[in-house]
């Protein structure tokens, strides 16, 4: 809906440099935008919609010049693209343009010699360092990571998943670089990410789900934290349509089970 | 000519109105044809018009066979279609519909219904909901109050005329008040 109900904007609006994300429903609950350099954790269980979210981030902000970054770690570039084609907001030579740049992780594990099972303390840097060049390297203002849970499967310690996650964010900030770090999780009540850590570090929590009512399942969207903003911390019900992302408050009226 | 007068009194509507189209169940068929005469050919076949068909009683495919009849083209009207699924009837989807998996998904109808205003901008659009009956079988009242609560503000804000079908003796008082409430104004088309 073009008017979102809960949205606060004006209150303390302008007080922070907003980031756009171009989703005007989204846009409109945190009081016009992500503040610039913010790194957002996107939560949710599979089928939720993170990844189209991330990317219609990244598209919204090309279409302004504002240059993309997407690190793909689970999907090949190649296939991602192909179905963002089916995306009537999407044109291919934002990417032939370089406006977006899709990295494939698994692909620059192999030339930093990366592809162990756990990475170290020296990878790690390693790592985040490549991330920082890639950004400068590519102009970006704009990075997706998809996905942080990918990468950590990598890192098994917690202090090492805090180290990289809190490294990860002040490079990108440091480059001024808005971050969507991408995080799949369980249904359920519990941890907004798999270590329980990330979302204390970042700067701002989208959480992703599905509510059920009588049986049909509805998938919805929270803003749960948002630093350097105000913002509703309604639910909303989301589409997924081929104009992009669209959203509706979550009517409160019947009964609803959280999934 | 019911439908010439019904008509009629939706073009006197100041922008962004929701109407109450009230049918008599005695004479159903009839004041249904004329309602679908009056929104989808006479006010949104006007220039620059278009309509959005809230399908929740007859599938869309039903709804468009009755509006070819009219000669209504396909690129003047669409649909959100929030039976055929239910139903078990969606084997052949019309190409100017899109399909809500069920009447009891709300916001998805509300998302569809945005999703067409922004696909289509148009200045005269129409929105017709048939019908507040149907809907309240399949939801609550306090979760369909809501519903129209939020859409018709919305469609309001963007000068958008809506129009409610319902049928006489098959809404409850409650019913009754929540439309009152949402309404601007109440068409009875037997009176016309």
């Amino acid at each position: 809906m073009s008017a979102t109900p809960g949205s606060i904007s004006g209150a303390f609006a302008g007080a922070l440099e907003r980031c756009r994300t171009g989703i005007e429903g989204l846009d409109n609950i945190l009081s016009g935008g992500v503040p610039k350099g913010n790194t957002v954790l996107v939560a949710g269980n599979v089928g939720t919609g993170k990844t189209t979210l991330s990317l219609e981030f990244l598209v919204r902000g090309a279409e302004v010049g504002e240059k993309g970054l997407f690190l793909s770690v689970t999907e090949a570039s190649t296939r991602l693209i192909q179905n963002l084609s089916t995306f009537e907001f999407f044109r291919q030579e934002l990417v032939h343009e370089g406006r977006i740049v899709f990295v494939d992780v698994p692909v620059l594990y192999e030339k930093l010699g990366l592809n162990r099972d756990e990475l170290t303390s020296d990878d790690i840097d390693v790592f985040v360092r490549t991330i920082e060049s890639l950004a400068r390297e590519t102009g970006a203002s704009r990075v997706v990571v998809d996905s942080l849970t990918s990468i950590l499967y990598r890192i098994r310690q917690p202090e090492r998943v805090r180290d990289f996650v809190l490294k990860l964010s002040q490079v990108l900030n440091r480059n001024s670089c808005t971050t969507l770090l991408v995080s799949e999780i369980g249904g359920g009540p519990g941890p907004l990410s798999p270590h329980g850590v990330e979302e204390a570090i970042v700067d701002g929590v989208i959480l992703l789900g599905n509510t059920r009512r009588q049986g049909d399942i509805l998938r919805v969207l929270q803003v749960v934290k948002m630093r350097g903003t105000p913002h509703s911390r309604a639910q909303y019900v989301i589409e997924l349509t081929p104009i992009g992302l669209l959203m509706a408050p979550h009517l409160k009226g019947g009964r609803s089970e959280e999934r | 000519m019911a439908s010439t007068a019904v008509a009629d009194r939706l073009r006197a509507m100041a922008g962004g109105s929701a109407v109450a189209l009230r049918l008599r169940p005695e004479s159903y068929a009839d004041h249904y044809f004329a309602a679908l005469n009056a929104t989808l050919r006479e006010v949104g076949m006007e220039t620059q018009g278009q309509t959005i068909f809230v399908s929740v009683t007859n599938p869309a495919s039903l709804v468009w066979s009755l509006a070819q009849a009219l000669d209504v083209p396909a690129e003047r009207l669409s649909f959100v279609d929030a039976i055929s699924h239910t139903m078990m009837n969606y084997r052949d989807p019309l190409p100017n519909a899109t399909y809500v998996e069920s009447p009891r998904m709300l916001e998805n109808i509300m998302l569809r219904v945005e999703y067409l205003l922004r696909k289509n901008p148009n200045p005269r659009t129409i929105v017709v909901i048939d019908s507040v009956n149907t809907l309240a079988i399949h939801n609550p009242p306090d979760l369909l109050s809501e519903f129209f609560h939020i859409l018709l503000n919305n469609l309001k804000s963007r000068q958008v005329l809506t129009v409610l079908l319902a049928v006489y003796d098959e809404t409850n008082p409650d019913l009754d008040q929540m439309l009152s409430l949402v309404v601007d104004e109440t068409i009875d088309v037997s009176a016309n």
